[in-house]
């Protein structure tokens, strides 16, 4: 997986590419990890940006929750950006659209 | 290998509504569009042939109850919701038809909805007949025992004339039951579950319900889809939404659709039945997440397309 990570005001923006699945999960919950562990409560979100990922299987969606659960315990936002089409079917299906606003763009996740 | 399915819902026994009755009946009137039938059996043809499942049909009510139907040989039932009850009855039928009156039963647990059937289960009471108990617990027979006890229940187990042994399986361990090869692993759920792997004749059936996979430890994980490869069935409890099972009801012990496809494609399996089905779900809900999870594989599906059913009390799948 491949994996960019960026300073935008207090916010931190993170971009994987690829897929997520099982043979990518593991990388997706260190790197995500490590962008939070940078962050703090009086920082700006953490803002994922999904534009470059393709689908996301189970085990991803399991590792985002984890991670923003850990999240709330450090009073960080985390929010997610930039969903392709199937990104936001797989979103609905698991009923994380429920759980996660889905922002168009970047600025729209760090606007909140 | 006839897979039967006597009671698929999950926690609680679920009776159909009058009011769910009346919508099947509207929505059938507005399918008909005013056609005209000749006799009984053109309407029945119209059920089944052009009627949406829900409609036509409904997903059952009774609790965990799965027969792996091995033709003459021995019965094989997988616990004992309250499914087990018209399993019971059928099974007086086939005694008449020269069947043998043994049993060998499979227990994932002991919660209430997967033995709630078995003092129903009116083989038995019938002398002569052998119920040959298995499962990961030690504790089968107490918790039958416990279950009919007088402030509970007016007939206690030693009214029962049937012959019962209790077998403790291990998992990892190979054991060789009425023919077939069965394996058996410990799933994650208040105070255990266990799944099941039986083999026999070139299939493979899997009975995995009671489980949640957390994802946390992507290990114990591989150790499913191994448990899973290339089966030709696997029943997978799909009760919760993926975002309800981490969510509100994290520790609830249960799992989703969408975690068993991701299984079932790594583990190049043939067909899901969806089962354990939460209560609050209506025929019309329980339809939309089959289709749902369908969409899913579509979207994740790589080389290995999965065929998915959702497990319905009366539905045969033949492997």
């Amino acid at each position: 997986m491949e994996w960019t990570s960026k300073a935008r005001g207090n916010a931190l923006v993170v971009r994987p590419t690829g897929a997520i699945d099982h043979d990518s999960a593991e990388a997706f919950q260190e790197n995500l990890t490590a962008a939070l562990e940078q962050l703090t409560e009086t920082d700006g979100p953490l803002v994922i940006d999904f534009s470059g990922v393709d689908y996301m299987s189970s085990v991803g969606l399991r590792v985002l929750m984890r991670v923003s659960k850990t999240a709330k315990t450090k009073s960080v936002q985390l929010a997610v950006a930039n969903l392709n089409e199937t990104m936001v079917e797989i979103f609905q299906i698991s009923r994380f659209d429920k759980l996660f606003p889905l922002h168009d763009s970047v600025d729209a996740a760090i606007a909140g | 290998m006839l897979v039967r399915f006597w009671g698929t819902r999950g926690s609680l026994p679920t009776p159909i509504s009058s009011v769910e009755i009346r919508e099947k009946i509207v929505g059938a009137l507005l399918a008909a569009d005013g056609r005209r039938f000749n006799d009984a059996d053109e309407a029945a043809a119209f059920v089944e042939g052009d009627l949406a499942f829900p409609i036509g049909n409904t997903y059952g009510g009774n609790s965990s109850c799965v027969e792996l139907d091995l033709g003459e040989d021995e019965f094989m039932v997988f616990d004992m919701g309250s499914g087990l009850r018209p399993l019971g009855i059928d099974a007086l039928r086939r005694f008449g038809e020269g069947r043998a009156k043994t049993f060998n039963i499979f227990m994932s647990h002991l919660h209430w909805d997967h033995i709630m059937g078995f003092p129903f289960f009116t083989p038995a009471f019938i002398p002569g007949v052998k119920l040959n108990f298995f499962g990961g617990h030690d504790q089968i027979e107490h918790a039958l025992r416990r279950q009919q006890e007088k402030i509970s229940f007016p007939v206690p187990l030693d009214f029962m004339n049937a012959e019962m042994t209790f077998t403790v399986l291990e998992p990892g361990e190979i054991h060789e039951i009425n023919g077939c090869r069965v394996e058996v692993i410990k799933q994650y759920h208040d105070n255990d579950s266990y799944g099941y792997r039986v083999e026999r004749g070139g299939k493979t059936f899997v009975y995995s319900t009671d489980s949640e996979h957390k994802g946390d430890d992507l290990e114990a994980e591989n150790a499913f889809v191994e448990f899973f490869r290339d089966a030709d069935l696997v029943i997978f409890d799909t009760m919760y939404s993926l975002g309800d099972s981490i969510t509100m009801k994290e520790d609830w012990g249960h799992s989703s659709g969408l975690i068993a496809v991701d299984f079932c494609h790594r583990a190049e399996a043939k067909r899901l039945a969806m089962f354990h089905h939460e209560p609050l779900y209506d025929d019309k809900t329980l339809h939309g997440l089959l289709e749902e999870t369908q969409r899913y594989e579509e979207l994740m599906r790589g080389e290995h397309a999965l065929e998915i059913l959702c497990a319905a009390d009366g539905l045969e799948v033949r492997l």
